[in-house]
């Protein structure tokens, strides 16, 4: 892998090259909550923040936005669908590595044949330039192999004496930097970076004490529906922690009609497991009808499904849903107390 | 990209319905079958079991079983659908020349393959039919290549039988048993009375040489595996089809998840013994136990 050295204005000069081509989005800070980021669409690279500690929602909206149109449509005979897809190119900026491990998830899950084309015309479009990042006490990617992670970035950005570290990552990323004017990274610059991350990683103090495997075990072993019930005792069913997580993908569809009723469009909108309907058919029978059943689901999948399948827990460590969460529910608290309650079980047998 | 650009791979991963023509309804109280045929003129190739996600465009999307074989109008295929919400009651009410949208087929039908030779006992529960007219005319057409065939088909009431022309062929056929009983009979009925777990009890089957393939409403399942395994059936020779809430129909959306199993997916048809190994398959579905 090459690495370069970028002082602050050469990294601007880049972002503006590339404004001046296509659209950018990245972290910015919100004008109704100062202090809270958001990534969305910069008007200047200015906007960009590249110093942030996370965002509420995360960078997958940049490829399956929380609302989309897939189609419009106007009745006749025969009626007339139009698809409705962007073909733009695009950056986004700004990616942190748990963020960029999250994106990698949602490739691996929307390209099971028969792959979501959706996700994957939209990824085929951007250009990603990830960024290290500043963890906060919700944060325990170093407990979920994230920390470090680099894929699917294209240039990767860490804060350096001399400025900043980027790492090349693909062709695409070498291709931007093209006519970028930059110094090659020497030793110094190189053990800078590491320092940097030494020292983030040192900050993180939620750590999980568990393995992925010996957790998927103890979750198949079953038993556990008193926790699962202490925990829905808390939980609102608001479906938050589904909204904000970077590594959740499932989601509902709906038509609209517009004012004339002969043409409108379906839309595609997050959803979240945790919501009652979710798993209701009709005669109202419904397959996770308590709420400690969506609770225990949500677990079950991220660590025992999704992991027996794609050889990894669809969670990062990020925190998302820690922090939304109005309950006060902790992803890695609740992974530690059923641990823990099953080494309580385990010493008694 | 133009509708007409996309070939069938497309249109599913980008959940680009295909348009399809109404040829002709048929209206009862209670319920409408619809047949149709793709507009590009494509067969829409699909096995017994498998489903379509059909749009009524401005109302939405909804799975629904294919219930005619595919050994009888290749270009043609028949939907029976119940209105019980916004979708379903659109689809009631269209007629022909009307228009439809369709992804699909999709999903895992019944094993028509697997069980040559054998037994087969099928089991329908109300709508639960649907898919299985669509079997038993496969099997009415290909008969010698199966062994017995066993139809027993339970509906609440007698106006809510559905297909009655085709039992009555079936009840003519020397080679089927048909055993059709009502939850509740009335006046115009002098058939059985009771659940179809008391026609099941009836029959005599070889249970070494029967596969069983079963579609009925959820609390239905738990009642006709007991009976099953009464009769020494081996739980790998019950096939059950499943419905679920279906968004996507292509293992995406995440509705259908029965544990690690998508239903729209890996099924809608399992066998009995791999549904045993999970929650949230069959258990019998108890009100007092929904939301608080
Ligand atoms: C594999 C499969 C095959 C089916 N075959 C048939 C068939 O042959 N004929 C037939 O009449 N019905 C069939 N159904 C059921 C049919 O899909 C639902 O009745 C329909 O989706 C309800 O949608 P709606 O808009 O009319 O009702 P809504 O107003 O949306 O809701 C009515 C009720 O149906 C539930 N529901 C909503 N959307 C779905 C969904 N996508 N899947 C399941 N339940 C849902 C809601 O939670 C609610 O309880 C099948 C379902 C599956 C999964
Ligand atoms: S955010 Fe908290 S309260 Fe809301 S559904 Fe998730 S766990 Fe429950
Ligand atoms: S489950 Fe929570 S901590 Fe894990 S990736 Fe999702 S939002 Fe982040
Ligand atoms: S219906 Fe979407 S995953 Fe099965």
């Amino acid at each position: 892998m090459q690495s370069f050295v970028l002082s602050s204005e050469q990294l601007n000069v880049l972002f503006e090259t590339l404004m001046a081509k296509m659209p950018m989005m990245g972290p910015k800070q919100r004008s109704d909550q100062p202090g809270f980021y958001h990534f969305d669409w910069l008007k200047s690279p200015g906007e960009l923040v590249l110093h942030y500690t996370t965002t509420t929602i995360p960078p997958k909206k940049a490829f399956f936005p929380p609302v989309e149109t897939m189609f419009s449509f106007k009745l006749g005979d025969p009626p007339e669908l139009t698809h409705i897809i962007e073909d733009t190119p695009f950056v986004l900026a700004g990616v942190h590595p748990c963020d960029l491990a999250a994106i990698k998830a949602l490739d691996d899950a929307y390209s099971v044949p028969p792959a979501d084309k959706r996700w994957l015309a939209n990824r085929r479009r951007a250009i990603i330039i990830g960024s290290d990042c500043l963890p906060d006490e919700y944060c325990f990617c170093t407990s979920m192999n994230t920390a470090d992670a680099r894929l699917p970035c294209d240039l990767f950005l860490t804060p350096i004496d001399r400025g900043w570290l980027c790492e090349v990552h693909t062709d695409a990323g070498k291709n931007v930097l093209k006519n970028i004017q930059k110094d090659t990274a020497q030793k110094k610059d190189i053990e800078d970076a590491s320092q940097w991350r030494l020292q983030k990683a040192e900050k993180i103090s939620t750590k999980l004490n568990i393995n992925f495997e010996a957790f998927a075990k103890i979750l198949e072993a079953g038993g556990l529906t008193p926790i699962w019930k202490e925990i829905a005792d808390r939980c609102y069913s608001c479906g938050s922690c589904n909204t904000t997580c970077p590594t959740c993908f499932c989601f509902n569809k709906y038509d609209e009609f517009d004012t004339t009723l002969t043409s409108g469009i379906r839309k595609r909108v997050w959803d979240s497991c945790q919501l009652p309907e979710f798993a209701m058919v009709a005669g109202e029978h419904n397959f996770r009808g308590e709420r400690w059943e969506r609770v225990k689901h949500r677990w079950h999948r991220k660590f025992l499904y999704l992991f027996r399948q794609f050889k990894r827990p669809y969670c990062t460590g990020c925190g998302r849903c820690s922090r939304a969460c109005t309950a006060d529910i902790n992803m890695a608290d609740v992974i530690n107390q059923l641990a823990a309650a099953s080494e309580k079980e385990r010493s008694h047998a | 990209m133009p509708e007409t650009a996309m070939n069938a791979g497309q249109v599913s991963g980008f959940y680009m319905p295909e348009l399809a023509k109404v040829y002709r309804t048929c209206r009862k109280e209670t319920d409408i079958i619809i047949e149709a045929g793709m507009h590009s003129g494509r067969p829409l190739g699909h096995m017994p079991g498998q489903f379509v996600q059909v749009s009524v465009f401005g109302y939405g999307e909804v799975p629904i079983s294919i219930c005619s074989s595919p050994t009888r109008t290749p270009d043609r295929f028949e939907l029976c659908v119940r209105p019980v919400g916004g979708v379903t009651k659109a689809l009631y009410n269209k007629n022909s020349e009307d228009w439809i949208g369709i992804r699909g087929p999709f999903g895992r039908g019944f094993p028509v393959d697997l069980t040559k030779g054998k037994d087969i006992l099928v089991v329908a529960g109300g709508i639960g039919i649907a898919p299985l007219r669509s079997l038993i005319n496969y099997i009415m057409d290909k008969r010698e290549e199966y062994g017995r065939l066993i139809i027993v088909y339970g509906a609440k009431t007698p106006d809510l039988i559905l297909f009655t022309s085709d039992i009555e062929q079936w009840e003519n056929q020397p080679d089927a048993e048909v055993y059709l009983t009502v939850d509740e009979a009335d006046n115009s009925w002098n058939g059985r009375t009771g659940v179809v777990t008391l026609p099941i009890r009836e029959i005599e089957i070889d249970p070494a040489r029967t596969a069983a393939m079963v579609v009925g409403p959820p609390v239905m399942y738990r009642f006709v595996a007991m009976e099953l395994l009464k009769k020494d059936m081996d739980p790998d020779n019950i096939f059950f089809s499943l419905e679920r809430h279906f968004k996507c129909g292509i293992g995406k959306c995440g509705h259908c998840q029965l544990n690690d199993l998508y239903v729209c997916h890996d099924g809608p048809t399992f066998r009995y013994s791999d549904l045993l190994a999970r929650t949230e398959a069959i258990e019998a579905w108890a009100p007092e136990k929904d939301q608080d």
